[in-house]
């Protein structure tokens, strides 16, 4: 009985805080977003590579664009099938969101990259 | 027994409902690393065609506002240490004898030489920090910028004292020991680089003001391309008598100042 009452008043909060939340959330979806010249399509939902291949060479990719981004500004990566990707940390793990994407093989390669010493690593955002 | 497994499931269930509401309405952070943000240009930039400046109109900053300065250090996770030997500053304020210790003091009133000044990276057009700097780390943008690639800096502190400004800060310890509010949206840096104002080019490739600009309650910063005859930044330069910081070093600051 009394987890019964229990379960009646977890089900309550748990609707009052969804609601209160969507609310929050829907005010701020509605805020118009101010609308940006000239963008880019930017294609998220495949790799800029193959698997074998970005196994292989993410570092020398990642270098390639840490370096055209900061030093010339060219911030668009337009892979071999023409599709067009932002160079940003954020857009290979916004797909690869597991947060040990990067750790698990690093650890078990022993490397230690430098990113995280400045740029968040999906282990702290998490 | 079959009691305690019923008493188990609801305790169980109710802290899963919890959690997945909570993730889906942002009470608990999905995963928010440096979002992909969308520049206003896709283009690779032509060299040369844009050289951002600033120009501060002194008159109207008020004394004891320090708004800018928060804006700017909590936007860029700017740490915060207290002893000033290891204090990290991209923009601060200054009196008038540090800002311009070697402008002729005659012709500036009592009030003037009591005020202060807002200081920063002048992003000269000729920089002494870029052509000092061995790795090539402190480097001038396209876009007339004097920007840190923190990738390249080995921390050997050339560029501090090449900087007639002193606008360069050393990171003697991990700064992010001492970010108060940090920002998931900008990096920070490590020990060992040197770092100073980017003129907020993070924030101009999304088509924003710099974060001093935006904030100022009076309006006092002026932002704006030196290269376009048209924008406001030129036409106030036209119209009103202003000074920059060491004229005579050569260094063509592009932060300009209204006394």
């Amino acid at each position: 009985m009394k987890s019964r009452k229990l379960l009646w008043l977890v089900t309550f909060a748990a609707i009052s805080l969804f609601a209160a939340f969507y609310l929050f959330s829907n005010g701020e979806a509605e805020t118009p977003q101010k609308p940006l010249a000239r963008v880019s399509v930017v294609d998220s939902t495949k790799c800029i590579a193959p698997k074998e291949f970005m196994r292989a060479n993410h570092m020398q990719v990642l270098h390639g664009w840490e370096r055209s981004v900061v030093r010339d500004g060219d911030r668009v990566h337009i892979a071999s099938n023409g599709s067009r990707f932002q160079k940003s940390l954020g857009t290979c793990l916004g797909c690869h969101n597991n947060r040990l994407f990067c750790f698990s093989c690093h650890s078990y390669a022993n490397v230690k990259p430098k990113c995280w010493n400045c740029h968040l690593s999906p282990m702290e955002t998490q | 027994m079959m009691n305690e497994q019923r008493r188990e499931f609801i305790k169980k269930t109710a802290l899963g409902v919890f959690v997945g509401l909570g993730a889906a309405s942002g009470l608990v952070p999905a995963f928010s690393l440096e979002k992909t943000a969308l520049p206003v240009w896709d283009e690779k930039p032509v060299p040369g065609k844009i050289r951002w400046g600033m120009l501060i109109d002194t008159r109207k900053c008020k004394e004891g506002c320090q708004q800018c300065v928060a804006a700017c250090h909590h936007e860029h996770n700017v740490p915060a240490f207290k002893n000033r030997r290891e204090e990290i500053r991209w923009i601060w304020k200054n009196s008038y004898k540090n800002v311009f210790p070697t402008a002729d003091n005659a012709g500036a009133s009592k009030e003037i030489q009591s005020r202060t000044f807002l200081s920063l990276c002048n992003h000269c057009a000729d920089s002494p920090c870029t052509q000092i700097c061995p790795t090539g780390a402190t480097f001038k943008r396209w876009d007339g910028i004097v920007e840190i690639d923190y990738h390249r800096c080995i921390g050997c502190r050339f560029c501090m004292p090449a900087c007639p400004y002193g606008s360069l800060s050393f990171n003697w310890q991990d700064p992010r020991t001492a970010i108060v509010d940090p920002v998931t949206a900008y990096p920070t840096r490590e020990q060992g680089v040197v770092e100073k104002c980017n003129f907020c080019s993070d924030r101009l490739i999304k088509g924003l003001q710099p974060a001093c600009v935006e904030v100022c309650p009076e309006q006092a910063l002026v932002f704006g391309d030196l290269n376009d005859p048209a924008s406001d930044i030129r036409v106030l330069l036209e119209s009103n008598v202003t000074m920059q910081r060491k004229p005579e070093l050569g260094t063509k600051p592009s932060v300009f100042y209204i006394i």
